[in-house]
């Protein structure tokens, strides 16, 4: 090959991947530009969805009514999440069930587009706390619908753990070392950061999510005293799942998904929410803002907000739903269920729970000093090694 | 006459396929670049272009909010790297690991190899052969899933060592679990070329060797050790590559302090979308590749092949 | 040693001293079998200390394998082999003071010519000092000196040949293998190796046992001979004994060509450049001459002699070799499909041992 080949063959790689790169960045978030009603569905729909968010139960009935298909993908994580939604320029997805810790990050890297909530007649009976909450709210512009929410609990083996935890010290004290598991995921710092409010005042934390730099430290200095206790950090529901049923540990943080799974396999185990309080998801829908197919999307926000929906994705998963109505309906699906996962009483169990949201580098009270969601992947590193 | 008529090797007939085949004939660079175009368009454009597109990322940056790339020139992501207490310590672990498990298969498979090649007959032979390569059919991560299961707390392997009246081995999950498991899913990458290798070393050289006086373990040192040795590398080529690239194991039977490369180079991409950092931790294993093949050139691994 | 040896018959001179040359290797009833074959059986011999002994005999007649016996590469079934009265049977190969130039030479391409040939002195713990004139001292022999740092594919087939040959005699072995060390060479070069190795023979006096499928290198080369047939031994002994009386049709066709006619209820054998051919009725002493006719049915010019296929009147054929010396040829005085006369001395007719 001559010298002129190989510069030419350099070049024209080096501006397919300037190609490839520049094409996955987005600007800002998306101006509405709402639908008056909901036409006629397109007779698809793909969705990205949490594991157990799109059970026959409920999407069988949608696709005879609505005459959408329903194509799900399950996501792992937050992360697989924005990068699914990201794929293929952003139009291979029409909705995702993006937590709080993703959905600002869909919103500000321009990938989902505001939503038209007078389309959506269930709107009026969420909860207030999810009519307009900051994680899919901006300027009193809705990026979407609130679905269904819960906190992350502290799960045990009731024959080797007793009595009963009540405070998340048990996973940062050498009392069950080596016995321990907790999920490998940076929001988790956040989790550190709620233990210290509770037991370091002085740091002045106020929101587990916006940590100063030396917030941030200290609760990465206790996530690495924390790290020779851990026996794995789970990546999957399953693995942890797992993990407790082979007995390689005996207490973790958790969903109540995973509690009600190992329950159903017999597993001795139980979940509190201990006295620090706990972090949680919020789940909103969330429209592409490349969306094909915007109608049958529509349709499923407005059937999704519905109080039998919500009730069985409620029992299902062991969250709570965002509809008030569904308080009945899940009590005729099984009895006693709207207090066990307190959509009766919502307002002080509600407040218990920080909601996962992305880390900024702009702290609400309007300073520039917070630590960004990139700082926090990279101290979540240090801790992991 | 009826000779000519069958032979008309005087006016050739002008069909197309006729006439390139016979330019392809004069011209053989012609055909071989017929051959060659395929694979070698193929090569540049999907795999010298995304390398390309990978070293040009590593000196970008990303918008810590949005996840837009910033497409300016900086060294940052390389400082980092390097500035970093953990990065260098994963990348250490990384070539660690990769480094043990290579000699743990080139150990285990040497003898396998030897057996397989100059001792067994035929049918233990390909039931051996069988043997090596069944766990290939299976998928790669049912056989991690498997190795965690007899690893776990309540597993295979403690099961048996209670039984035994010993107590548990604690290895799973642990940085031992992942050199246990790698060793196991890459041994068929060593043994295969080792056999190979042995394989070809005809039997009069070994027979020399002792008809020269040479007991077994200087015939292994001086004739066999040599002669198998593009296997070996060639096996250690895939083993180290292979670990050295790998994130899944880590995950799955790794314990806390149990990343790799990989696995920083996969969240930075899946997690902060940061492609330009995860670009510049993936030359790491790029480099450690090209350095280790420039030893394994140096020290002649190639010249016997 | 001569100066030339192409000119003195090795068998004649040294047969004589070997006579009494004491036994070096004895091999009594050696079997052996393969899976449902018998490779080699009722193999006894004796080779004595300095003696060119040659295994000759077509592939597939036990040879070969009765060398690899000898080597310590394949265990008999029954039998024993000495060395100077030691029962080697059931010695490995490296305990065994014998070595062996193979028929591929099996020299190690990773290392040079002078590595090849240290090898067995280094296995056998020879003194690292005394290592390389050893080493300098064998490759003179086959004159290679200059060839020492090279690698075995750098070098010719004929020069690989001698390394092996080095690598070998470098150890003073009691006796020295050779399979058929000379088959992957060209004729040229084939006939300059077999002087060159009687040459290093005689100048080392290491026992040389030579496996060969060749006849005519087998004659040139040996002071003795074993023919191989079906895993037995067919005969054995000096080459002109051989020739001259073979004990066994087999013999007799293997080593040369033969006219083997029955003649009263006997086998005779005739050899083909023993018989004269003539187009009319010669005359001659019938004492002393057998005469007969026949019709001439080939004759062929192969350079050095002319070839004629004559049928006799018994329908059994002839083959005659007539040397091409200057001036007079039958050749021009025969036609073919006609009637011609031959005859040979009545000495010259063997008859072959029932």
């Amino acid at each position: 090959m001559t010298r002129t080949h190989r510069s030419r063959l350099w070049l024209s790689s080096a501006s397919l991947g300037l190609f490839m790169l520049s094409s996955s960045g987005i600007a800002a978030p998306v101006a509405p530009h709402y639908p008056s009603s909901i036409g006629k569905g397109e007779g698809q729909l793909n969705i990205i969805a949490w594991e157990g968010y799109a059970q026959p139960e409920w999407v069988k009935p949608f696709e005879k009514e609505t005459g959408c298909r329903v194509n799900a993908k399950y996501a792992g994580s937050s992360d697989e999440m924005v990068a699914l939604m990201r794929q293929g320029g952003g139009s291979q997805y029409d909705l995702v069930s993006a937590s709080g810790d993703a959905s600002l990050r869909l919103i500000y890297g321009g990938i989902v587009q505001p939503v038209n909530v007078k389309l959506i007649p269930d709107y009026e009976n969420f909860l207030p706390e999810l009519q307009s909450p900051p994680n899919n709210t901006i300027n009193g512009i809705h990026y979407g619908i609130s679905y269904e929410w819960g906190p992350n609990v502290l799960l045990y083996n009731t024959d080797k753990v007793s009595p009963e935890p009540t405070s998340w010290a048990a996973i940062y004290s050498e009392q069950y070392k080596g016995r321990i598991t907790v999920p490998d995921n940076p929001i988790q710092i956040a989790d550190a950061a709620l233990y210290l409010m509770a037991h370091k005042p002085e740091l002045g934390i106020k929101d587990p999510y916006e940590l100063t730099r030396k917030q941030l430290d200290a609760a990465v200095a206790l996530l690495k005293k924390q790290r020779p206790l851990i026996k794995k950090y789970w990546a999957l529901a399953s693995d942890e799942i797992e993990l407790f049923k082979n007995g390689d540990v005996v207490i973790g943080a958790a969903w109540p998904y995973q509690t009600n799974a190992l329950k159903a396999a017999g597993t001795p185990v139980a979940d509190t929410v201990p006295e620090e309080g706990a972090t949680g998801w919020s789940d909103t829908w969330m429209l592409s803002a490349k969306a094909k197919h915007p109608n049958c999307a529509y349709k499923w926000m407005r059937y999704a907000s519905t109080p039998m929906v919500q009730a069985q994705q409620a029992i299902y998963f062991g969250e709570t739903p965002a509809n008030k109505k569904a308080c009945s309906v899940m009590n005729k699906l099984e009895p006693g269920s709207c207090q066990k996962y307190h959509l009766d009483a919502p307002a002080s169990y509600f407040d218990k729970i920080k909601f996962w949201k992305t880390p900024r580098k702009q702290c609400s009270d309007g300073r520039n000093n917070c630590t960004s969601i990139s700082q926090w992947q990279q101290a979540w590193q240090s801790v992991m090694q | 006459m009826a000779l000519d008529k069958a032979l008309p090797l005087g006016e050739p007939q002008q069909s197309p396929l006729r006439s390139l085949a016979i330019a392809v004939w004069r011209r053989p660079a012609l055909g071989a670049s017929a051959l060659l175009a395929g694979p070698m368009g193929w090569l540049v454009l999907i795999y010298l272009a995304a390398l390309a597109t990978l070293f040009i990322s590593a000196f970008w940056s990303v918008n810590d909010f949005t996840g837009e790339i910033v497409h300016s020139w900086t060294l940052d992501n390389f400082r980092q790297l390097v500035e970093s207490s953990v990065y260098p310590h994963i990348a250490l672990r990384t070539i660690g690991i990769a480094f043990a498990v290579t000699l743990t298969d080139i150990v285990l498979a040497f003898p396998l190899a030897y057996f397989m090649a100059r001792i067994a007959r035929p049918k233990l032979r390909a039931a051996l052969f069988a043997m090596v390569l069944l766990p290939l059919w299976s998928s790669y991560l049912a056989r991690v899933y498997a190795w965690r299961l007899i690893l776990s707390h309540d597993g295979v392997l403690n099961w048996f060592l209670l039984e035994l009246g010993l107590p548990r081995a604690h290895i799973g999950y642990t940085n031992w679990a992942m050199w246990i498991v790698f060793s196991y899913i890459w041994l068929p990458f060593m043994v295969m070329p080792i056999y190979a290798a042995i394989e070809r070393i005809p039997g009069s050289f070994l027979e020399a060797s002792q008809d020269l006086g040479g007991r077994g373990l200087r015939t292994l040192r001086k004739v066999i050790l040599p002669l198998a040795m593009p296997g070996v590398i060639a096996g250690s080529i895939f083993t180290f590559s292979l670990t050295l690239g790998d994130y899944i194991t880590p995950v799955l039977v790794g314990g806390p302090g149990s990343n790799f490369i990989g696995n920083v180079v996969f969240s930075n991409v899946g997690i902060a979308n940061n492609i330009p950092f995860a670009a510049a931790f993936a030359t790491v294993p790029l480099v450690v590749m090209a350095i280790y093949l420039f030893i394994a050139r140096r020290l002649g691994a190639f010249e016997m092949m | 040693m001569t100066s030339n040896p192409n000119l003195e018959s090795p068998a004649e001179d040294t047969v004589k001293s070997l006579d009494k040359a004491p036994v070096l290797v004895r091999l009594s009833q050696i079997h052996k079998h393969y899976k449902g074959t018998t490779a080699v059986e009722h193999v006894d011999l004796d080779i004595r200390q300095g003696e060119f002994f040659t295994f000759l005999g077509p592939s597939g007649s036990g040879k070969t394998t009765t060398l690899r016996m000898i080597a310590g590469f394949e265990k008999p079934d029954r039998g024993h082999i000495t060395i100077n009265g030691a029962d080697i049977t059931r010695l490995p190969p490296f305990e065994r003071d014998v070595n062996t130039v193979f028929q591929d030479y099996a020299l190690f391409p990773h290392m040079t010519v002078a590595d090849n040939v240290a090898y067995g002195l280094q296995a056998k713990r020879v003194a690292k000092r005394d290592i390389p004139d050893r080493v300098a001292e064998a490759l003179r022999m086959v004159r290679l000196d200059s060839f020492a740092d090279r690698l075995p594919s750098q070098l010719s087939g004929g020069q690989r040949q001698r390394v092996a040959l080095a690598r070998a005699i470098v150890n003073h072995p009691q006796v020295l293998l050779l399979d058929e060390p000379l088959g992957a060479l060209d004729l040229k070069l084939r006939q300059q190796m077999q002087v060159e190795l009687q040459r290093i023979q005689r100048e080392v006096g290491i026992t040389f046992i030579y496996v060969t499928h060749d006849q005519e290198e087998a004659l040139v080369m040996s002071d003795r001979i074993a023919v191989f047939a079906n895993g037995r031994i067919e005969q054995m002994g000096t080459p002109v004994e051989l020739y001259e009386r073979p004990a066994t049709e087999f013999v007799a066709n293997f080593l040369g060509t033969s006219n083997v006619l029955q003649r009263h209820g006997k086998k005779w054998l005739v050899r083909p450049e023993r018989i004269r051919i003539n187009p009319t009725k010669p005359v001659l002493d019938m004492q002393s001459y057998h005469v007969e006719s026949g019709v001439l049915r080939e004759v062929e010019f192969i350079g050095m002699f002319t070839r004629y296929i004559v049928t006799l009147s018994d329908g059994s054929t002839l083959l005659i070799h007539e040397q091409n010396l200057d001036g007079f040829t039958v050749r021009e005085q025969v036609r073919r499909e006609e009637s011609v006369w031959v005859s040979w001395s009545l000495a010259s007719a063997y008859e072959l041992p029932a």
